[in-house]
């Protein structure tokens, strides 16, 4: 009964394991994200920022083609915020997200040194002329209200207004003109904000939602899984125990004491399939059908199992039938009445499997002797049309054993 | 005719002490001569004078204590096996199911070998023969154990080591094993005794000083 608990203890386990990455998800919440639809929300912003950056560098380039006759600064001006840019936006498309360094230089450099600048040297007198500096301000304030930590944003904004509102008072703009161009800087960076804070929300929403129901596919495959065990001790073990109790059969009977050994040993491996924490259906099902129809057979296995491989459901299969022939092997030539099967992953072969079955019985010569159809056929050609490998070890008085790996 | 070894057996299921004790009756070399369900029980200590009790006055440990692995007074199997160690007797490990972590924690604690409880009785008598001659017994669920350790803990084994290990846990006998090695079966058991010992050695706990200065005591002992 201590064991039946001890699984129970361990499914719980499991479960717990599988809620973690909604917990993972809420911990990094306010921080870069990891869950797909974080992704997607950043990528978003990614984009309708360099659309919005795209916009006013097109205003520039318009401006500053249609005044030639200005001085090269113009020009160099213009291509420092085009060069900045490139790479303020060309990092975040290929990282996911803004780099904060960069978004400062965007600021600091675009944003306040460049119409500074333009006023002072560049022979800027009108406001018109230093219209196209003042409008990538917009964009960068709308940047930095998505890029940087709450304070970080509001001291570039402020910066922003205050160099803008001194480059414009400079030239001699109207107050109509400065208010609505600083009304623009703030409103830019309000507006990208609260479509962050959106996004980001329905993504972390999303991505909960996705955890949730990968948990629940998982739940259920499990319960699934445990039926199917339910079942199989039902028919089994309950029905051994059953009738044991009822004290109609002479429990010391030889083939009660067979049908007990198979079933304990039938336990045993269930135990083990089910400890480990990730757990492959395919290999493992189909190993345990090899080995439950020699057992109906009266041959003992002893089985173990370790990290059980993902393999392809035809590998798998092979697998299983392979082993069943080896198995078969030993239950007619070796005279022991009892196999050794262990499969684990292959240490030598990324996602590889290694399984072997072995016997203690009399082995053969195999120099002399031609191996049975069995080992050739349904051993050796089973595991060849998956791209596996058999090899068969043995010497006389030695006992045989049989390695299967896959990939060969 | 050699000695006849001693054995006690701790284990908490009635019915496994009552098939044992048939069992062993029919061995003339081993006599049982005490059961119990826990360890305190047996060595008739109170809990109290722990953890450096020696058991009570007068108790005669035996050459070989067959204790299950998870008894149900829920004591841990470490402990139950340092008290053991501690009164002399060597500790067979035995349980139901091959717990394999628990079965590194067993033998990283001292004990000396590991069965599943369905084994035949031959099989049990020699490892208990094999434990009394001062070796280690071995079983194909203890090479499995250790040669797919994955714990940070591990220590480290030659490639040897690791090859008779493998073939020794898929279930050869130690002859087929040391000859697809192309050793001598004494070798191969050597190589055995060696891994065990590389594990009690990783497990002797050096957390005080006292513990530290006993351990540089063993190990000039070992040395000399």
């Amino acid at each position: 009964m201590a064991d039946v608990t001890g699984k129970t203890v361990r499914e719980g386990v499991v479960l717990a394991l599988l809620s973690l990455p909604v917990r993972r998800i809420r911990a990094l919440r306010g921080t870069s994200g990891v869950g797909s639809g974080l992704q997607r929300a950043q990528s978003f912003m990614v984009v309708a920022t360099l659309l919005y950056r795209a916009s006013h560098l097109t205003v520039g380039a318009l401006a500053v083609a249609q005044r030639r006759s200005e001085l090269p600064l113009q020009y160099a001006g213009f291509a420092v915020a085009l060069g900045l840019s490139a790479l303020t936006y060309g990092t975040a498309l290929r990282r996911g997200w803004f780099d904060r360094r960069h978004i400062w230089a965007d600021a600091l450099v675009i944003g306040c040194v460049l119409p500074l600048a333009l006023c002072a040297w560049g022979g800027v007198r009108e406001p018109p002329a230093i219209a196209w500096a003042m409008l990538l301000g917009g964009s960068a304030s709308a940047v930095a209200a998505i890029s940087l930590e709450r304070l970080h944003a509001l001291t570039v904004i402020a910066l922003l207004l205050v160099t803008h509102f001194i480059g414009y008072q400079a030239v001699g703009a109207s107050p109509a003109v400065i208010l609505g161009h600083l009304n623009s800087i703030v409103s830019s960076a309000v507006m990208t904000w609260l479509f962050r804070w959106y996004l980001l929300r329905q993504g972390r929403l999303l991505d909960e939602a996705n955890a949730r129901a990968v948990a629940a596919e998982a739940h259920k495959a499990r319960y699934a899984e445990r039926l199917e065990h339910h079942r199989a001790l039902h028919d089994t073990v309950l029905a051994t125990l059953t009738t044991l109790a009822s004290g109609a059969v002479d429990a010391n009977a030889p083939e009660v004491r067979r049908r007990c050994a198979r079933e304990a040993a039938y336990l045993r491996r269930l135990i083990q399939q089910t400890a480990a924490e990730v757990h492959h259906r395919e290999i493992g099902a189909a190993l345990e059908d090899a080995v439950g129809s020699v057992e109906s057979l009266q041959l003992r296995v002893t089985a173990q199992y370790h990290d059980l491989p993902q393999v392809p459901p035809e590998v798998a299969a092979a697998l299983g039938d392979a082993v069943r022939e080896a198995l078969n092997n030993v239950r007619r030539h070796a005279g022991t009445g009892h196999a050794y099967l262990t499969a684990t992953r292959d240490p030598d072969a990324r996602g590889g499997a290694l399984v072997t079955v072995v016997d203690r019985g009399p082995g053969f010569d195999p120099e002399r002797c031609v191996p049975g159809l069995g080992l050739r056929g349904s051993v050796h050609g089973r595991m060849a049309e998956v791209g596996g490998r058999a090899t068969v070890d043995t010497a006389p008085g030695e006992g045989v054993r049989v390695e299967l790996r896959w990939p060969g | 005719m050699a000695r006849v070894i001693t054995v006690s057996v701790v284990d908490d299921d009635r019915m496994l002490l009552d098939g044992l004790r048939t069992w062993l009756a029919g061995v003339p070399e081993l006599r049982l001569v005490a059961t119990a369900a826990t360890v305190g029980e047996l060595l008739g200590a109170p809990e109290a004078q722990l953890p450096y009790g020696f058991g009570r006055a007068g108790y005669a440990p035996p050459d070989i204590v067959l204790l299950d692995l998870v008894l149900r007074d829920g004591s841990a199997p470490t402990d139950n096996i340092r008290r053991l160690l501690r009164t002399g007797s060597r500790v067979l490990m035995i349980s139901t199911v091959p717990d394999r972590s628990r079965i590194i924690e067993a033998v990283r604690a001292g004990a000396d070998g590991y069965l599943t409880k369905d084994h035949d009785l031959p099989t049990l008598v020699a490892a208990i023969k094999d434990l009394a001659s001062g070796r280690g017994a071995l079983s194909t669920e203890l090479a499995f154990a250790c040669a797919h350790d994955d714990s940070p803990a591990r220590p480290r084994l030659s490639p040897r080591e690791r090859q008779i290990l493998l073939d020794y846990a898929s279930g050869l006998t130690l002859k087929s094993a040391a000859r697809r090695a192309g050793i001598t079966v004494h070798t191969a058991k050597d190589y055995l005794d060696r891994v065990k010992a590389k594990y009690q050695q990783a497990g002797r706990p050096t957390h005080t000083k006292l513990d530290l200065a006993r351990r540089v005591r063993e190990d000039s002992l070992d040395a000399g």
